[in-house]
């Protein structure tokens, strides 16, 4: 009896919590659902889900929101996995270069930005080398890279900030297992490559899933780097919400937590996706 | 082959140094920086205009430091306590509802945070835990706490129960065993989980702004209205004093927990 | 056994703090409010009562905190003056509007009495949904002596908030109007209406923008090319519905569409906001900033921000300006206090002073000041770079009914980006 109730207790600040997230969560719902009693709006409506979904631009922005968080957070997971094995490999985990590898996860987004504004515009550091080369007389030769509507300074910002965040949050992990597991691979034949791909890796597929959903998760619903480094059309979702969400007429509101509500509906998606790959990958590992 | 790999290795780790440090660097300069034109590599015009602002209200500056960084600590702190009990219950144990749990320990990621502020922040008015430090600290909490039960399960499934079970058979108790051995080898995971909960809770502007009212005034706070603000200079200055403060907080945890971690080294899987 | 002891003990510690639900669990605020004033009461007090009971107290004043001149001015100038004549504590809190409102419509609903939030610097659309959901207190603004000393009552802009009965509800701040700078020594001719304005852009291919709108200054100058093609009477009490505003524009929209191949992007995209805008006519990457602070090219000059040469210009028309106003939160504990502050706001020292300091354009009427107010006035040095007072009021449009803005903006963003 006594053990059976050990998780329970253990659980039960998360559980705390977990309520309070989910009024928190309800409330935002119940808003999108046209209730909001401070403004006098009482009755539960579709209206403005059935708004949203109608929009015209409502296609475009989900196909550029699911392009950039997708495009990010793969890039960032392969590469900062890549990094991160680099790293472990060459036996740096620890001091200075972790203090670099925080950086980027320290610094804001709207931070980052400011300097891929100051980099990489048609006005910017980039820009200015090469006219100082010779190569170009006017910032219009240069290639937009930002305010695009590929969204390629969305992605390079989401990067910079991303591929730091899966190295720290993977290399204590690969670390240690690469210490002592990877060497008894190498001890029993395998080369450096073999090891870390076929022991390594697949032990840390788990924490490295994790971190994928977590990024995508996040480039979804975040609208500070799309708003700032986006185009004008098409707009990343959660910029259309946060623009219905400024508009003085406090009416707009419902507007923007349907939108969000959608945006939920699709984290839940990858959610549940996450959660079948990772059943895969755990079953493999115990087989 | 070993030298070779290491030039390899060193050139695509000095890559990736050089992408992190040269936009920090323009950073800096912007902070002395008031116009800084087409096609010029440099600035055309300096100024200690925004360093002349921060040491103007630098008292009031370094007593939101340290409140910011008591709340932030206090987050940290119970972010890794709550997300260690929560990992070992879901890592150790098997007891229904268990998917359920984990799922709720998730959901916070699978939200846009201005959901969750905005949705809480009636219920927080009627209970009067709006405008207060620990309505703010529980709201960071909430969301710091999916990274460190996330970092936490990852290191305690990796830890496995297996040097716990050992040590009960040689006869600890059961809260022995879990303080003498387990716990110490998860500092070096705990040491992410509190950094990566430290950094969430630091940066986080709209909630602390939704719940904390005006009443509670974190950096953050202070700091996000200039980065949208035309003068770059500021906005530089508050980033780079951000930055600081973080690594060095960074910095003194990974020393301490160097200290006061045993040398054994811990097996995982 | 102990382990689980612990943990019950820390689930009880948050279970503990949590059920803190049921009392009010506020931090100490920097002064003690003494006397919880009810709105009954401070409505019958005259200001000299008002003054007594603010005495001590603390006053918050809410609104935007990325103007760091504004910023300093009022916690070295305005705060310390409050504190000194009517030993007030003046907090300033640093919030973006929506925020402020969310707020206030969440302590509001949930029947907040000592609200947080004194008062609120605001104006416009912000102003009229607060006014209507019965958020502000009110009528407070033309009781206060420095109100009816100074403000001249004739002026539109007192009265009405584009176009929107004040009705006391707010009380004026400052004075703003849309100017446009350019740098003389790259562009020498600067444009006086919309046809020169097209040839500049022509001359200047790809180097001129406006920011895109929703953005406060891009929405104002897109008005203002609409009052220089169309005439702005018409607009002034317009039927807020799409098709009436969409023809009334047209000719408008037509012109902005012949524009955009001349624009920075072809007009494929604009820059976010008025700070993005000025970030690139500072970098060189266009020619031509928009600004609602009208002297802000003064300051920006002596920052360095700006080339010397850089100067503002109107349409000869006109361009177009506002007032924005300070209000009290319906649910304030200090209206007293705040009452007191707002008047000592309007004080023409006060107001002289900030004018020399960051060059807003006061709002007390000069034709009610004495001679020594006069001077303090006169004597300011506006800077280079800006339009001489006189000449930028004598061209000076009123804003459109509120209610039409948003209307335009969707147009514009159907009608006129990529087109």
């Amino acid at each position: 009896m006594k053990k059976k109730m050990t998780p329970y207790i253990l659980l039960v600040p998360q559980l705390i919590l977990g309520v309070v997230f989910i009024i928190g969560l309800g409330t935002g719902i119940i808003q999108s659902l046209g209730v909001i009693p401070a403004f006098g709006l009482t009755e539960p409506t579709l209206k403005y889900y059935k708004e949203v979904l109608t929009r015209p631009d409502l296609l475009q922005s989900l196909k550029y929101s699911l392009y950039i968080a997708f495009m990010s957070a793969f890039l960032a997971t392969v590469t900062g996995t890549f990094l991160c094995a680099v790293l472990v490999s060459a036996g740096k985990v620890r001091g200075i270069i972790m203090r670099i590898v925080q950086i980027p996860i320290i610094v804001p987004h709207v931070v980052v930005a400011l300097f891929i504004v100051n980099i990489l515009s048609q006005n910017g550091i980039l820009a200015r080398i090469l006219a100082n080369a010779g190569l170009i007389t006017d910032q219009q030769q240069f290639p937009m890279l930002i305010y695009d509507r590929y969204g390629l300074g969305v992605i390079l910002a989401y990067l910079w900030k991303e591929i730091p965040f899966i190295i720290y949050f993977v290399i204590a992990l690969m670390a240690n297992i690469n210490g002592s597991l990877g060497e008894a691979a190498t001890n029993l034949g395998a080369n450096k490559l073999q090891a870390f791909m076929n022991v390594t890796l697949p032990l840390c597929m788990n924490t490295v899933l994790s971190g994928f959903l977590i990024i995508f998760v996040f480039a979804l619903g975040a609208y500070e780097l799309p708003f700032i480094l986006g185009a004008t059309t098409p707009k990343a979702l959660p910029v259309l919400a946060y623009l219905e969400y400024t508009k003085p007429d406090l009416r707009a509101r419902p507007y923007a937590m349907a939108i969000n509500g959608i945006l939920i509906v699709i984290s839940l998606i990858a959610a549940v996706l996450y959660y079948i790959l990772l059943r895969r990958s755990t079953k493999k590992l115990a087989g | 082959m070993k030298r070779k790999k290491n030039i390899w290795e060193g050139l695509i780790i000095g890559i990736f140094i050089f992408l992190v440090i040269v936009p920090i660097l323009t950073i800096l300069v912007w902070v002395g920086t008031e116009r800084w034109a087409w096609p010029s590599l440099i600035p055309q015009k300096f100024s200690m205009r925004a360093v002349n602002g921060i040491l103007r209200n630098r008292q009031q500056l370094v007593r939101l430091c340290m409140s910011s960084l008591f709340i932030s600590a206090s987050v940290a702190f119970l972010s890794v306590v709550i997300g260690t009990m929560t990992a070992r219950a879901l890592e150790c144990y098997d007891f229904f509802g268990k998917r359920l749990f984990s799922f709720m320990s998730m959901l916070p990621f699978l939200v846009p945070g201005t959901v969750f502020a905005m949705g809480v922040q009636i219920t927080f008015i009627k209970c009067g835990l709006s405008g207060t430090v620990q309505g703010v600290i529980i709201v960071h909490l909430i969301c710091s706490l999916p990274y460190a039960v996330t970092l936490m399960q990852d290191g305690t499934r990796a830890m496995g129960v297996k040097l716990e079970e050992q040590a009960r058979v040689l006869g600890a108790g059961a809260l022995q065993a879990f303080f003498k051995v387990t716990l110490p080898n998860l500092f070096p995971v705990m040491l992410s989980a509190f950094s990566m909960a430290f950094v969430v809770s630091f940066s986080q502007y709209f909630l602390t702004l939704m719940i904390g009212g005006g009443n509670v005034k974190t950096f953050a706070i202070v700091m996000v209205p200039y980065l949208g603000s035309g003068e770059r200079n500021f906005a530089s200055i508050y980033s780079v004093i951000f930055l600081v403060i973080m690594l060095l907080v960074f910095g003194i945890l990974e020393w301490i927990v160097g200290r006061f971690t045993k040398a054994q080294e811990v097996e995982y899987y | 056994m102990k382990k689980r002891i612990a943990a019950l003990l820390l689930s009880t510690v948050m279970a503990f703090s949590l059920t803190a639900c049921g009392n009010s669990a506020k931090t100490e605020k920097a002064d003690n409010k003494e006397t919880k004033q009810t709105t009954e009461a401070v409505e019958d007090m005259s200001f000299d009562e008002m003054v007594d009971a603010a005495k001590g107290t603390t006053v918050t004043f809410y609104g935007w905190g990325g103007d760091d001149n504004l910023n300093d001015w009022l916690d070295n100038y305005y705060a310390p003056r409050l504190k000194e004549k009517y030993d007030i504590t003046l907090e300033r809190v640093p919030m973006d509007i929506d925020a402020i409102l969310s707020q206030l419509s969440g302590e509001i609903s949930a029947d907040k009495k000592d609200g947080d939030i004194d008062m609120i610097w605001i104006n416009g659309e912000n102003f009229k949904t607060c006014k209507e959901n019965n958020m502000l207190y009110g009528p407070f603004a033309e009781e206060l002596p420095n109100f009816q000393s100074y403000i001249d009552t004739d002026d539109e802009e007192t009265n009405a908030d584009f176009c929107f009965p004040i009705e006391g509800y707010e009380a004026p701040y400052g004075k703003a109007q849309l100017v446009m700078i350019a740098d003389t020594a790259v562009t020498p001719d600067l444009p006086t209406n919309t046809d020169e304005f097209m040839e500049f852009c022509k001359a200047n291919k790809g180097k001129v923008t406006y920011p895109e709108l929703p953005d406060f200054t891009g929405s104002a100058f897109v008005r203002n090319v609409i009052y220089d093609i169309c005439g702005y009477e018409q607009f002034m009490d317009m039927e807020a519905d799409k098709e009436t505003v969409k023809a009334a524009i047209e000719p408008a929209l037509e012109y902005l569409r012949e524009l955009n191949p001349y624009l920075w992007n072809e007009g494929k995209t604009f820059p976010k906001d008025s700070t993005a805008l000025t970030n690139m006519y500072s970098d060189g990457e266009v020619v031509m900033d928009i600004s609602y602070g009208a002297y802000s090219t003064a300051t920006n000059i002596e920052n360095g921000t700006y080339t010397e040469t850089s100067q503002s210009f109107q349409f000869d028309k006109g361009t177009i300006g506002n007032t924005n106003y300070i209000a009290i939160a319906a649910n304030s504990g200090n209206v007293a206090g705040a009452q007191v502050a707002i008047n000592e706001m309007l004080d023409p020292e006060v107001q002289a002073d900030r004018f020399a300091e960051i060059r807003t354009i006061p709002v007390v009427d000069y034709n009610k000041l004495n001679d020594t107010q006069k001077e303090a006035f006169d004597k300011v040095e506006i800077g280079k770079g800006v339009i001489p007072q006189d000449e930028l009021l004598s061209k000076r449009l009123p804003e459109m009914p509120s209610a039409l803005v948003p209307i335009i903006e969707e147009i514009w963003a159907e009608e006129v980006v990529g087109k």
